[in-house]
């Protein structure tokens, strides 16, 4: 220890020395409850700030799965309910060379289900269908409409084209 | 702020998939806009008052691949909605799509709306699809309307199956129908229009 002038000397028997260090030697006892009641505040209060951080994360994660929700049950194609059953079609064109199928099935669209030629003049093609009400008609080397022969004519051909009705169980 | 700010993504994200349902692109890629911004509205409304969208949707396709004017598609998609609305309130709210698109095509083909409720209470707790379908049918082929009804109240009364139905329907088929494609050609059938596209 080096003293500069001036400094006063360290007395040993300083009482006043003493009862400093004594007291800062004196170690500090704490009631254990309290202890634990302070780290529980503590805890508390982290995972409020924690809480607070995420909340805005789960609002948004939330949100999003919601919008996917909707979105899949909005867009999907094959809405939910009964089981779909297969349905055979059939036209005999024996002098055509392609045939098609339209109908409330496929959106009307000719190049969505080709016949397939599966005998001599005889076109079939294999769907599967909810149970439902559905018209249609064939559309034989792309420029003449027929009607299945073997179900019902569509009532309401508001179009002018010979529709069929099939009604699906 | 960033509360603010995640309430208004969220919204985004919850409304966009709702606007966009309302946004059928068959109708937009295949109608001629005026005839498919009137087709949406129809199709729009629909959904609000919860009616079937898909068959007005395949009503105005089937225009379209048909060759039918614009002018032609949007009086019959109109027609299909009114239709579709007698429908749902003749059979009520808990109709299935289905259900309701069979009472709509039963409507058009001259079945009154007291029939298809007396159906419903014939076969509650049953799809009423197949029995409607029969109905609207035999009706359009020319069954004397009561003894339409009256068959297929008979069927429904019985808790007959839909095949029982779908039988009833092939007895009443008339001999050139009920023939089959094995029978060969259908009787000469209309030239077909234009080919698909807009029109």
């Amino acid at each position: 220890m080096t003293f500069m002038p001036g400094d006063r000397r360290p007395q040993p028997d300083d009482p006043t020395l003493r009862r400093v260090v004594a007291e800062l030697r004196r170690p500090v006892a704490f009631d254990p409850a309290i202890d634990a009641g302070a780290l529980r505040v503590i805890g508390a209060g982290r995972r409020r700030a924690t809480w607070a951080r995420s909340r805005r994360w789960l609002g948004l994660a939330a949100a999003l799965a919601a919008s996917v929700v909707i979105a899949v049950g909005v867009y999907r194609t094959a809405p939910a309910g009964p089981r779909s059953r297969p349905v055979l079609l059939r036209l005999v064109a024996p002098a055509s060379s392609a045939v098609v199928v339209v109908g409330d099935f496929n959106d009307w669209n000719p190049a969505a289900n080709p016949l397939e030629q599966t005998g001599a003049g005889e076109w079939t093609i294999r769907l599967e269908l909810r149970p439902g009400r559905y018209r249609y008609t064939f559309l034989v080397d792309g420029r003449e409409w027929k009607s299945d022969p073997a179900e019902p004519p569509a009532p309401d051909d508001d179009y002018g084209a010979p529709l069929s009705v099939l009604t699906v169980s | 702020m960033r509360l603010r700010l995640s309430l208004a993504l969220a919204a985004l994200l919850l409304i966009g998939p709702a606007r966009l349902a309302g946004q059928d692109r068959r109708v937009a890629d295949r109608l001629d806009p005026i005839t498919a911004g009137e087709v949406q509205r129809l199709v729009d409304s629909a959904r609000v008052v919860g009616l079937p969208t898909e068959p007005l949707v395949q009503k105005a396709l089937e225009g379209n691949t048909l060759g039918a004017s614009g002018d032609r598609i949007r009086a019959v998609v109109a027609a299909l909605y009114g239709q579709l609305s007698r429908a749902r309130a003749a059979l009520g709210g808990q109709a299935s799509d289905a259900e309701v698109t069979a009472a709509a095509a039963a409507i058009r083909a001259g079945v009154p709306a007291d029939t298809l409720q007396r159906l419903r209470a014939l076969r509650s707790g049953r799809s009423l699809v197949v029995p409607i379908s029969v109905l609207a049918d035999l009706v359009a082929e020319g069954t004397p309307p009561d003894r339409a009804y009256q068959s297929v109240f008979d069927l429904a009364r019985d808790g007959r199956s839909d095949d029982d139905f779908l039988a009833l329907r092939r007895r009443s088929q008339v001999p050139s129908q009920r023939a089959g494609p094995d029978a060969g050609e259908p009787p000469a059938p209309r030239p077909a229009p234009d080919p698909p596209g807009k029109p």
